[in-house]
């Protein structure tokens, strides 16, 4: 079992109005060809480096992507294309999710390993990127451009946490603000919460 | 740690509807490719593995494919296990016959369903990396002890959105498959469903060691040569293991004039001596998410059985690496790469008892 810290979040379901004015001023322009869920995604994982201090990932942090729906309007767009002729190559990257965790990893300065993964449970996600997390911990995002749009990311890192005061979290708290730290039992997410004591904290190094 | 076995396989592919089958086929000089025909100035008829099941219904046909890739598997006593599918396409191919565009939660039900899966359930999708990432996630978790079977599915099934843009990316070939050759002039692609079930319980010959997945951001769609020695290095860290203790090592080498290239100078530089290499390409295609568990479980077979892939092209010898004409003598430390869209690089390591 481990037990992560959060040091970085951006929780925006949906996301602010102008969140792709927001994107241009972090990226110092305006992306160009890459669809409205990557962008999404970039906007929330940048909000969340920044948030916890980062610049760029360390090399052995993980980056794990999640969502229910993913490109599945850029995909839409392309199989109306492809009805007469091929796609446009822009686009039918924009229907591979993996794009984005290139555009992460070109952002963040960093080469290490990444991870989409297609579904309805963060949670779920959460226990397959718990089992392969290193030192430097995870920056995990779950992204969805339907239904007004959410982009939610954690940067977590291993901590070590004297005292036991986590609490079963209901499913879907995942992404709820107010917590500090997560650890998945074999029974499902516990969290703490903040204002809870923080005696005994350590980086912890697995 | 607990040791992850290799403890049964299913493969259907251009080769054949099972494993044996495959072999069989590969010890006849392999298969011919149909055609894949595509609309547009850039379309047209490219050569296309399509594996010799013939339903019109592409989600009855993926269904029977699957159940029966599972079944020889070894995976239907084992359904409380975790299932990871691995895919860059989903059933866009029931998509393109008419069928509603459904969420991945769906697809992952679907799948479930047709295998009365009762365990957790994954849909792992890194283009063509996902089943070699979906066997990443399946190792750390039976290593951990949070499982103890693991199912690795990976399904890539007929659709014209895949090949469509692979050939507005002009990558296809109108040729043929030429892993590393002289005159490669693209990918030829193909259909698969293969299954890769992994077990700390059930042992058998081969170990799955682990590997590693490294996303290089500067070549989103190609690899880049930084990233593969890179790849090499954590994997063979990951595992504890030394260059000189390889035996052999699949490569991707898909036959992409640039992407060959760069695959060859990351192995040069990652090796102080390149081990024999193998290619499995020109025996089923390109079979994207699917290659890695497709590639692994043909090879594996291959190496069991004495059958070795024959090349009739010729290797391109500014590549500075080759292809193992023959089966080397004593293989016991392989390593099988898959290299993909969004700069992914994958490689894991198996042992042979």
């Amino acid at each position: 079992m481990k037990t992560f810290a959060i040091t970085g979040r951006c929780i925006a379901t949906p996301p602010p109005a102008d969140w792709r004015e927001r994107l241009a001023q972090m990226l110092g322009a305006k992306p160009r060809r890459i669809g409205i869920w990557a962008e999404l995604g970039l906007y929330g994982a940048l909000h969340c480096m920044a948030d916890a201090g980062e610049g760029a990932l360390p090399q052995d942090a993980q980056i794990w992507l999640g969502s229910c729906r993913g490109t599945h309007a850029a995909t839409a767009v392309v199989l109306d294309q492809l009805r007469d002729d091929l796609p446009m190559p822009l686009a039918f990257l924009q229907t591979q999710p993996s794009q984005l965790l290139a555009l992460l990893a070109a952002r963040l300065s960093w080469n290490g390993s990444a991870c989409f993964v297609a579904g309805a449970d963060p949670q779920a996600m959460l226990r397959l990127a718990s089992a392969q997390a290193w030192s430097d911990g995870l920056l995990l995002g779950w992204v969805e451009e339907m239904d007004g749009g959410s982009t939610n990311w954690l940067r977590l890192r291993p901590a070590t946490v004297e005292g036991g005061d986590f609490v079963d979290a209901p499913k879907g708290e995942l992404f709820a603000s107010g917590l500090t730290h997560m650890r998945l039992e074999a029974t499902g997410l516990q969290v703490r919460r903040a204002g809870q004591s923080n005696l005994g904290e350590q980086r912890a190094g697995w | 740690m607990k040791p992850v076995y290799l403890s049964g396989r299913g493969l259907a592919c251009a080769l054949g509807l099972n494993v044996t089958d495959s072999l069989a086929s590969m010890r006849q000089g392999g298969v011919a490719t149909s055609v894949c025909v595509l609309p547009g100035e850039l379309g047209g008829r490219f050569p296309y593995y399509t594996i010799p099941y013939i339903r019109t219904d592409w989600n009855e046909r993926a269904r029977e494919l699957v159940r029966r890739v599972a079944a020889e598997a070894g995976a239907l006593d084992h359904r409380d296990g975790v299932l990871f599918i691995a895919t860059s396409s989903f059933d866009i191919g029931a998509v393109e016959q008419g069928a509603p565009q459904t969420d991945h939660g769906e697809f992952s039900d679907k799948v479930a369903g047709w295998l009365e899966w009762s365990g957790p359930v994954y849909v792992i999708s890194t283009a063509c990396t996902s089943s070699l990432n979906a066997l990443l996630a399946a190792h750390a978790l039976l290593t951990t002890g949070e499982a103890e079977e693991a199912l690795v599915l990976g399904i890539e099934l007929d659709n014209k959105l895949t090949p469509g843009g692979f050939a507005a990316l002009q990558l296809l070939s109108s040729t043929g498959s030429k892993p590393f050759g002289i005159d490669r002039d693209g990918l030829v692609l193909g259909e698969t469903v293969a299954a890769l079930r992994l077990s700390t319980q059930e042992t058998a010959q081969w170990k799955f060691k682990g590997g590693a997945n490294v996303i290089d951001g500067s070549q989103p769609t190609g690899a880049s040569e930084v990233a593969v020695a890179s790849m090499y290095q954590r994997a063979l860290e990951a595992c504890a293991l030394k260059t000189d203790v390889i035996d052999l090592i699949k490569v991707q080498a898909a036959g992409s004039p640039g992407n060959d290239a760069v695959e060859a100078q990351g192995l040069r530089n990652a090796f102080d001596s390149v081990p024999p290499l193998a290619s499995l390409k020109s025996a089923m295609g390109h079979t994207m998410g699917a290659s890695g568990a497709a590639e692994i479980t043909l090879l594996t077979a291959c190496l069991e059985q004495g059958v070795w892939p024959q090349y009739v092209h010729a290797v391109d010898p500014g590549l500075g690496v080759g292809l193992a004409a023959q089966m080397p003598e004593s293989v016991r430390h392989v390593m099988a790469t898959i290299l993909g869209f969004g700069g992914s690089h994958a490689t894991v390591v198996l042992e042979r008892a």
